[in-house]
């Protein structure tokens, strides 16, 4: 059973799926101030066998799985998803990781700025030549509106407060 | 005949009755499976959210004060802070029997909702400052006026929480009753991943927020997806695994419609949020001045619960739980509760763990 097709494929597999992880972390692990390579082992082990025994049983068996079995392949499934979760993030807290996405951010920012700038430069000049309003334009006046939306709510403070004193009220507006 | 027929079969295993019954559940589970997901792809419906009835008692800008309706046995009406953009409201009343918001009102709670608003490119020069200062003061003042009541507790969730603090310490002024912090971040300092990659020397906020103006909605949503890259992937599995049960699906359906809205940050709120708050941690600090008036976490005098989550990854426990050491009340009850950021209010670990401990803490005080 050992040395059976379905047992060498699920060994090659595993062997892969190691050798993925432990190229990813060093990866994640490249550059000053790495962290420490970390053990995939100690994430996979406990339920990569457990997972293993149950697929080699289906593969081997030649039978329909069972609704034990699909239980099971479940239950490996959300440990094996489990189990990349914590390699991820792992991997995602270290500083090598940070400064990485910080960097493609950065770069990001550096090419998105002009060619942004240089779009909405451009639309306007088309939109102005249309005669029609731009993005610009309809903005600044939603933002005309809220600052005249806040003076009358202000206002309407004022008055809240300068009513209640007038009351002789500790008034509702002086409480807030 | 027959035996010519079947030579090639050999003896069929001898099943037992309980196996055979449940091989037979297990294939009308894949029948529904494949029912079920030929109707969300071929008859997809808009699922209904947000069930309790509620009445809009202010609007100022985008935002919104809703009161819920409520038998109101309970005193001391309840005002409820949430996060400023990121995601929409409705989440806190998802869905009948999946509702915070139900929840409180069944109890008696007077409930108000700040509905902060889906803010546009005209807002990106609101600040946290304005928000603090502005909206909530009039927001809250406002559910005060409409209750008739002396006295109000606030529960802020998530940014609510740090938002909400800082209002009620720069405002002594308003009568508060009860404090509650649900998964919001106090220190900085042990904030997770987000305090990684927003750190000063790996993220120049400044230069974002001037490049693009304001932070749009699908790059919130990168954000939170990359905290938990496999996230989708167990979500489809578990979808696929329940696929036969029509209640998590009109559940599946419902939080899936609020996990791809996101909603985009106005500049500089995200500007002040991330420098003053995650790079350099001025709330537990003491340095943070809102208004004028610094914002002194000792100034919350009343009683304060602080909820954490175990699993929550976008605010751990670790920068939940400082408020308790920094407010000078000595009713202030920290509690650790299963889930996640989201899972801890919505959902049905929630109904069973944080509900009921909200629910009676906050009903004992009221």
């Amino acid at each position: 059973m050992a040395d059976s097709p379905s047992q060498q494929l699920v060994d090659m597999w595993k062997r892969q799926v190691e050798e993925g992880t432990q190229a990813w972390l060093r990866m994640m692990g490249q550059g000053p101030g790495a962290a420490p390579t970390m053990d995939p082992q100690s994430f996979w082990r406990p339920f990569m066998d457990q997972g293993m025994a149950a697929w080699s049983k289906v593969m081997t068996q030649g039978t329909a799985p069972s609704p034990d079995l699909m239980t099971q392949w479940k239950q490996f499934l959300d440990q094996w998803i489990a189990a990349w979760s914590r390699v991820l993030e792992q991997a995602m807290g270290t500083d090598a990781f940070a400064k990485a996405m910080g960097k493609q951010l950065e770069g990001f920012l550096n090419a998105s700025g002009p060619a942004k700038k240089a779009a909405e430069q451009q639309i306007e000049v088309s939109l102005s030549g249309l005669g029609m309003p731009s993005r610009t334009q309809v903005t600044a006046l939603a933002r005309h509106l809220a600052q005249v939306e806040e003076k009358i709510d202000t206002l309407e403070d004022k008055l809240d407060r300068v009513l209640s004193r007038l009351e002789g009220t500790p008034g509702r507006s002086e409480r807030a | 005949m027959k035996d010519e027929l079947f030579t090639m079969m050999g003896e069929l295993p001898a099943m037992s009755p309980e196996v055979m019954a449940r091989m037979k559940e297990e294939a009308n589970r894949n029948l529904l499976r494949m029912k079920h997901f030929s109707e969300m792809v071929m008859n997809p419906t808009e699922p209904k959210v947000g069930p309790t009835p509620r009445q809009e008692i202010y609007r100022t800008n985008k935002s919104r004060l809703w009161r819920y309706e409520s038998r109101r046995t309970i005193r001391t009406p309840l005002l409820f802070v949430p996060n400023l953009g990121i995601s929409r409201p409705y989440i806190f009343d998802l869905m009948p029997k999946g509702s915070f918001i139900e929840y409180m009102t069944q109890q008696g709670f007077d409930f108000y909702l700040v509905d902060w608003g889906v803010f546009g490119e005209e807002d990106n020069g609101l600040t946290v400052e304005a928000a603090v200062t502005k909206i909530l003061p009039r927001l809250a003042r406002k559910a005060l006026e409409s209750s008739g009541a002396s006295e109000m507790s606030v529960l802020g969730y998530c940014m609510g929480a740090p938002l909400s603090a800082s209002f009620v310490t720069t405002h002594p002024e308003f009568p508060l009753k009860n404090f509650i912090n649900m998964a919001g971040p106090i220190d900085f300092a042990h904030v997770g991943l987000f305090g990684k990659w927003l750190a000063p020397d790996v993220f120049d906020v400044d230069k974002y927020v001037d490049t693009l103006g304001s932070i749009p909605a699908d790059m919130v949503k990168m954000g939170f997806k990359l905290l938990k890259p496999t996230m989708d992937v167990s979500t489809n599995l578990n979808l696929w695994w329940n696929l036969w049960n029509p209640e998590y699906v009109s559940g599946f359906n419902a939080l899936n419609k609020w996990a791809n809205e996101y909603l985009p940050f106005p500049g500089e709120f995200f500007r002040q949020w991330v420098r003053d708050f995650y790079q350099q941690n001025k709330l537990i600090k003491g340095e943070l001045v809102m208004g004028g008036r610094r914002v002194d976490l000792r100034e919350i005098r009343c009683p304060v619960l602080a909820v954490g989550a175990k699993e929550d990854n976008i605010a751990p426990p670790g920068c939940v739980k400082p408020l308790i050491d920094a407010v000078s009340t000595r009713d202030k009850e920290y509690v650790e509760l299963p889930g996640g950021h989201i899972s801890l209010i919505a959902g049905r670990g929630a109904s069973v763990h944080c509900w009921p401990k909200v629910a009676s803490w906050l009903a004992a005080r009221s």
